[in-house]
């Protein structure tokens, strides 16, 4: 993944200082941190990237039994580390890699220091006493709705994408964006996600862990974000006042304090 | 419209007088602003309407609340992050919520209004109603989803493909599809079984046996096994067959059902297997909550009737047809490996019988060889002159051997039991009991012992072949499998009347041989004389020697007879050879002897008994011809007449000297009848008349010329010794260990 991936990774920040690899979440692709990383930025190394399938990565490396669960991704970022040759990474995983995050930690201890997991839900759907916030008829109808919107998108963003002369600034920013998720890979990587069962790897997280809770988040409520909490051995619970489910693009700066604070205290 | 026009419709004029509230009220699509944390601040009539709630309502709630839970997560994964990286959103698909439940489709445009700063302000949304175009997206995915699918579908299929062709055998080919078939459409379990091959013997339901199995539990397997048993030309001629676990199976079948249940199973598929048309056995996967699906959960109601796609059903019928192809393909390597193995066994047989030289040997030699490697017990039953006898009882495992000596009511001499080697032996065909019960075993015993014993020989299959050769009936071959060890098949059972041919073969012929053995034994003792006679003035010694090849007895033939009638004293001496030196010779021999002796009644001169011999050989019937000296000693005064039918001279031995005696001999007895000749002359006291058949000077290496002088040199070495030691150094000297013919020698002294 990591050649092919060469032209989608980002690195900002001095050499010298602590690196932070951070890791878009479902739906997106790097662009989610673009409001963060100058911030981030000023003292660390800071690293975005594409998953493969998302982004500007190769659609073409998207290999369905890899990534049939989430290990295959977070072996995709302990690559990633080793080729840069991080230490003492704190990885920063939105949403879905939030989970990849906890995984990636397992595979390679050696390499992460500290992980901060934004709007985290190790299980989507309710299972007897759990609740991950969806019935399995609520996830059936957000497979769905994607499907609907990959289609969509798809079909009227092609024009777009092709060139439109009157707004070649849309052309742009859209080809940097969703439209360029291959619908079949959307979907794909939509049922790994909705459908995956991570509880079991919180108890083996070894690292220092922030959670960092949304308000009002309907893909990863706060039950969900307590349940990691109390699940991560020792780790910190932080409740945002940002709604919804990216905190660092609707709150960036409450964000990166709360970031800040809790690297800090974790020295 | 028309540029021209000077005439405005005043109807048009007045709606293009609308105020812009109007216009925005009323719009033909929804209008909504929100704040950037989503809170709805302004929505028009439209979108109320559409929504079919009043406009408090809708103010101050949060727009996301007015969406399906998919459309909620969109708008926090792709709406809100786009607005904040693009500012702008089109397009996107989101279902609204009315009031009574119902979902509105909607095509949503999003801009996000932001201050010069570039802080968000305000979120303006125009929603169209989107009913139509949805139709024709779902249709437009559902195409899409089963192209994908289809794909996923032909990858399984281009899998098990490159999988089957690496499986060689029927069970390799049998897992394969069975852990396949459980992936491929999510199942908890996965079964093949497979019919029995078709064996000719018996009929009715087809044998079915599980050959693979991926996930089912023993219980589960054994109460399929019990339910499969004549139901299997049903399930198999009907195609795929959904079963849900159901008061219908419970039914029909309440202890299938209970093991279903128990394992979990909410209902099962079952599909063919074939190939060519020819069905070959049967496909299962078994269907319920926490199926297979590569690591992920399923969205399928656990508590809900199962479920398959019908694109699965069609691929569990394209993979059963698979299994059929890669089966038959399979058999047909074990069936050509297995034949070679058994060539392999035949001939291994062939040459292990071949070397056997008597019924005893051949037997032992067979059960060695049959068991354990073509089954756990081999009983041979021969017919024997006493009738029926157990020749040989032989059990693969040490441990059950004594179970097999109890089985005394299978043992000859048969009782009126309907058991398999007295069936084989009466219908002179082979028997073969598959599967024996309980119920079978004991009929064919008288008591509770036997039957003890015979249960715990675990027999499954039993097999009885009789053995016949050139006509005859000679005895019964039984085999048995036992439950430790695969049923016999029939290319076992083929494999075992193969063997009984050459068993029987092998066995008439050693019978025959012991026969042989035995007459030529009867017959020596008869045909040869015994002792000389003690004769007074004469020391006689006399040695027979058979050939070391074949029968103990051959065409040899001495005499030694007083002519007690004539009051002379004198000895009837014969020393002959029939040609040959088998059973006919030896027969031959004997009538000779018996008319010579008929003669010697009237004291004849010798050559009138070579004469009378001539004259009546072609009344006799003799098959052979003969030679044959005859002679007339008188020990008082060592008179000697001798005739020849071409017979080697006789040799006279005396003190350092030795010479034939210039007999001429008549042709053989059975050529030409010409009139004997008499040679008369007289033996010194002391000297040695040695008379002998051509074993003694004739070999394969030398001629007889050779022969006769070695004998000469021989009997001058030994000139000094007594007749009884002469005769022994002679044999010592002219014979080695293997003779080629039979000898007979005789040494008389005329002593004082």
């Amino acid at each position: 993944m990591v050649a092919s991936a060469r032209d989608v990774v980002r690195v900002t920040g001095a050499a010298t200082a602590r690196p932070m690899v951070l890791v878009h979440g479902f739906g997106c692709d790097q662009e989610m941190w673009r409001l963060v990383v100058p911030d981030l930025a000023t003292d660390h190394r800071v690293v975005t990237f594409d998953l493969v399938g998302f982004g500007r990565s190769d659609v073409r490396g998207y290999d369905r039994e890899r990534y049939g669960t989430l290990h295959g991704h977070a072996a995709d970022v302990v690559a990633l580390c080793r080729e840069l040759e991080l230490r003492d990474v704190v990885l920063v995983g939105h949403s879905v890699s939030a989970i990849i995050a906890v995984l990636a930690q397992q595979q390679a201890p050696e390499l992460f220091g500290a992980l901060v997991l934004i709007g985290p839900n190790p299980r989507y759907v309710d299972d007897g006493d759990y609740t991950g916030g969806f019935s399995r008829d609520d996830i059936a109808a957000l497979l769905d709705a994607l499907d609907s919107n990959q289609l969509a998108w798809s079909a009227a963003m092609g024009p777009a994408i092709m060139g439109n002369p009157d707004r070649p600034e849309l052309a742009e920013e859209l080809t940097a964006s969703f439209c360029r998720t291959d619908p079949g890979v959307a979907r794909h990587f939509a049922r790994v996600t909705f459908l995956s069962d991570n509880r079991a790897d919180l108890p083996g997280v070894t690292v220092p862990t922030l959670v960092l809770q949304c308000a009002d988040d309907v893909i990863a409520p706060e039950v969900v974000g307590r349940y990691v909490h109390r699940a991560v051995p020792g780790s910190t619970f932080v409740q945002l006042a940002a709604t919804g489910h990216c905190p660092h693009l609707s709150a960036p700066a409450e964000t990166v304090a709360a970031i800040r604070a809790f690297l800090e205290g974790a020295r | 419209m028309d540029a021209g026009s000077t005439d405005p419709d005043p109807r048009l004029a007045a709606l293009l007088s609308d105020d812009p509230e109007e216009l925005f009220e009323n719009a033909p699509c929804g209008y909504l602003s929100a704040r950037p944390d989503g809170t709805v601040v302004k929505v028009n009539r439209t979108l109320c309407g559409w929504l079919d709630r009043p406009r408090e309502q809708v103010l101050g709630a949060r727009f996301d609340r007015l969406l399906s839970v998919g459309g909620r997560v969109l708008v926090q994964t792709h709406l809100v992050p786009l607005l904040r990286t693009q500012g702008e959103v089109r397009e996107m698909v989101l279902d609204l919520i009315r009031r009574d439940g119902s979902s509105l489709p909607c095509l949503v445009h999003a801009r996000e209004v932001r201050d010069p700063d570039g802080v968000p302000l305000l979120v303006r949304l125009t929603l169209f109603d989107a009913t139509a175009r949805r139709r024709y997206e779902r249709e437009l995915l559902a195409a899409q989803r089963a192209a994908e699918e289809s794909e996923v579908r032909s990858r399984t299929l281009q899998r098990v493909v490159g999988e089957l062709s690496a499986a060689v055998t029927p069970g390799d080919v049998a897992a394969v599809v069975a852990r396949r078939s459980r992936r491929a459409v999510g199942a908890r379990a996965a079964g093949l079984w497979l019919v029995d091959e078709p064996s000719g013997v018996g009929d009715g339901e087809p044998r079915v046996a599980l050959a693979a199995q991926d996930g089912l539990g023993d219980d589960l397997v054994r109460e399929l096994d019990r339910t499969t048993a004549g139901r299997v030309g049903a399930v198999l001629s009907s195609g795929v067959r959904s079963v849900p676990v159901g008061p219908q199976l419970a039914a029909a079948w309440p202890a299938l059902a209970a093991a279903l249940t128990a394992a979990g199973h909410t209902g099962l598929v079952v599909a063919p297997v074939a190939a060519d048309d020819r069905l070959l056995g049967a496909l299962a996967v078994f269907l319920g909550p926490g199926g297979s699906t590569g690591g992920l959960l399923s969205l399928v109601d656990p508590t809900g009737p199962p479920v398959l796609e019908e694109a699965d059903v069609d691929l569990l019928a394209t993979l059963g047809r698979q299994a059929g192809q890669a089966l038959e393909r399979a058999r047909l390597h074990e069936v050509t490996r297995q034949q070679a193995e058994r060539s392999g066994f035949l001939l291994d047989a062939a040459r292990l019988l071949a070397g056997a030289t008597g019924v005893a040997e051949t037997v032992e030699r067979l059960a060695e060889m049959v068991v354990p490697r073509l089954a756990d017990m081999c009983l041979v039953d021969l017919v024997t002159e006493q009738g029926m006898d157990r020749a040989v009882a032989r059990h693969g495992d040490p441990a059950r051997q004594h179970l097999v000596d109890e089985l005394r009511a299978w043992a000859p001499p048969y009782r009126e039991l309907p058991h398999p080697a007295r069936a084989a032996m009466e219908q002179g065909r082979t028997r073969w009991f598959r599967d024996v019960t309980d119920e079978w075993l004991a009929g064919v015993v008288r008591d509770p012992a036997e039957l003890a014993a015979v249960r715990a020989l675990e027999l499954s299959d039993v097999v009885s072949v009789p053995l016949q050769a050139e006509g005859r009936t000679l005895g019964v071959l039984t085999l048995s499998a036992d439950r430790r060890r695969r049923p016999f098949t029939a290319a076992d059972v083929e494999l075992a009347e193969q063997l009984a041919v050459q068993v029987a073969m092998v066995t008439s012929k050693a019978q025959r041989f012991d026969f042989e053995l035995q007459t030529s034994h009867t017959l020596q003792a008869t045909l040869l004389p015994p002792g000389p006679p003690a004769v007074p003035g004469l020391a006689i010694a006399v040695r027979y020697l058979a050939a070391t090849q074949g029968a103990d007895i051959g065409g040899d033939f001495y005499d030694v007879a007083p002519l007690s009638g004539d009051g002379t004293g004198q000895v009837a001496i014969a020393v002959g050879d029939v040609v040959g030196h088998d059973i006919t010779a030896a027969a031959t021999m004997g009538q000779l002897r018996s008319v010579y002796r008929a003669l010697l009644v009237e004291s004849p001169a010798p050559s009138v008994v070579v004469d009378r011999l001539q004259a009546s050989w072609p009344l006799l019937g003799l098959q052979r011809m003969a030679t044959a000296l005859f002679a007339v000693l008188s020990p008082a005064d060592g008179g000697l007449t001798v005739a020849s039918a071409g017979h080697p001279p006789p040799l006279v031995v005396g003190s350092g000297r030795a010479g034939f005696l210039p007999v001429r001999p008549s042709p053989m007895l059975g050529a030409a009848a010409v009139p004997a000749a008499t040679w008369r002359g007289v033996l010194t006291p002391g000297d040695t008349l040695v008379l002998y058949t051509d074993g003694l000077v004739e070999s394969r290496t030398s001629d007889i010329d050779e022969g006769l002088e070695r004998l000469r040199e021989a009997a001058v070495r030994w000139s000094g010794a007594p007749p009884d030691e002469l005769v022994d150094r002679l044999l010592t000297e002219l014979t080695g260990t293997h003779r080629a013919d039979d000898i007979a020698l005789l040494a008389l002294t005329c002593g004082p």
